[in-house]
């Protein structure tokens, strides 16, 4: 097909669409959904969380506040990357947050040496916190991903390691909030973990999920 | 653009034809060396995906950026696609040989008796015979046979298909 007859066929095919929102917007809209079940989580389990215990703990309340703020600004980092011709600068954004939640619990893990020995360094697994993790997950995935794929595929790698970072913080976020009182060792390997994991295999993934549509039909 | 996001083919025509150059132009200077036809294929890619992500076009902000990240990465996965298969695919000016020269030369049994095989076609009807010695020994196209033999391109199929059924027959029977 030559050049004027395709853009011929374009341009017949051009049916009204709908702008998309700005990136920032796109992340409220994908988070409140998202808050609001691990609201219901809360609620629901009600007998483990105590708003006393999680606010009388100062570090606590730096590594709920840095895991929000990661999976707010990898949200935006991902939407942001879907624009084309968008700033890039927004992608390290989400490094900042990170760093400090790593941080924080970095302190706590020394804090647990000094105060309980090797003891507090020791690694167990623990498999109750999968399920809520993935309970909290489940809906800003596919939510997440749904929504990434009206944006442009310029960088599925980068797009959907931000996407995993931002549900698996998102999760985390939720997750500490009824189930306190872990050794920072435990946080670090399981929560900060899942959600390395996390964002590689949905990096891994990124072109199989997110890639130029046209190329189905056309191939 | 904007127009075009609210369903105006016109404007939408209009600006597509005004982006080709531009885009064209850009694939031409990163890659100088592509054939013509390369990079058209190329250029059709970028409006492709244009078309297929206008909706993240947002008119407060300028075209050409917008324009360009697209085609920007487009071009990149055309050269990543393009050295992938260089990587995989060798081009050799000679096939290399499967099987050695004794299993390849069969010049002595291929056609057992000449003689008889041309008695064969000679023996076929006139139609068959013109058939096969258009398109088989002068290896004639259809169409080029369909001019000489004035038979229809369908006639010659029916005709050469009979004529090696025949062919097959005659020379099975003197063997």
């Amino acid at each position: 097909m030559d050049t004027d007859t395709l853009i011929e066929r374009l341009s017949e095919d051009a049916a009204p669409v709908r702008r998309l929102p700005a990136p920032w917007l796109r992340a409220l809209l994908w988070l409140l959904p998202g808050l609001a079940i691990i609201a219901a989580v809360v609620v629901a389990v009600k007998g483990l969380f105590d708003p006393r215990m999680v606010l009388a703990d100062h570090r606590m309340v730096i590594e709920e506040a840095a895991t929000l703020v990661t999976a707010v600004t990898a949200a935006l980092a991902a939407f942001q990357s879907t624009v084309p011709g968008a700033s890039r600068r927004w992608l390290w954004v989400p490094l900042a947050p990170l760093a400090v939640w790593l941080a924080s619990v970095g302190q706590g893990c020394i804090d647990d040496y000094i105060r309980l020995g090797m003891a507090g360094l020791a690694v167990r697994f623990d498999g109750g916190c999968m399920l809520p993790m993935v309970l909290i997950g489940f809906v800003p995935t596919i939510m997440i991903v749904v929504m990434l794929r009206r944006g442009a595929p310029l960088a599925p790698r980068l797009t959907l390691a931000l996407a995993g970072l931002a549900v698996a913080a998102l999760a985390n976020f939720g997750l500490i909030l009824f189930h306190t009182g872990d050794v920072s060792i435990m946080v670090l390997v399981w929560h900060f973990g899942l959600v390395m994991v996390a964002s590689a295999v949905a990096a891994a993934l990124g072109p199989r999920v997110l890639g130029w549509r046209h190329r189905a039909s056309n191939a | 653009m904007k127009a075009a996001q609210d369903g105006d083919h016109a404007a939408y025509r209009t600006l597509l034809g005004e982006v080709t150059p531009v885009v064209r132009r850009a694939v031409k200077g990163r890659h100088p060396f592509l054939s013509a036809d390369d990079v058209e294929d190329l250029v059709q890619d970028v409006l492709l995906s244009l078309h297929s992500v206008r909706a993240t076009f947002d008119s407060r902000r300028p075209f050409l950026p917008w324009l360009m990240a697209i085609t920007h990465n487009r071009i990149v996965d055309a050269a990543r696609r393009y050295s992938r298969r260089a990587a995989r695919e060798v081009t050799v000016a000679e096939y290399p040989e499967t099987s050695d020269a004794a299993q390849t030369n069969r010049i002595n049994d291929d056609y057992r008796d000449p003689e008889a095989l041309r008695q064969a076609v000679a023996d076929l009807p006139k139609g068959q015979r013109v058939a096969v010695e258009l398109l088989k020994l002068r290896e004639m196209s259809l169409k080029e046979a369909a001019v000489i033999s004035g038979m229809s391109v369908a006639a010659l199929k029916v005709a050469s298909h009979r004529a090696t059924k025949a062919l097959r027959v005659a020379l099975r029977a003197r063997d």
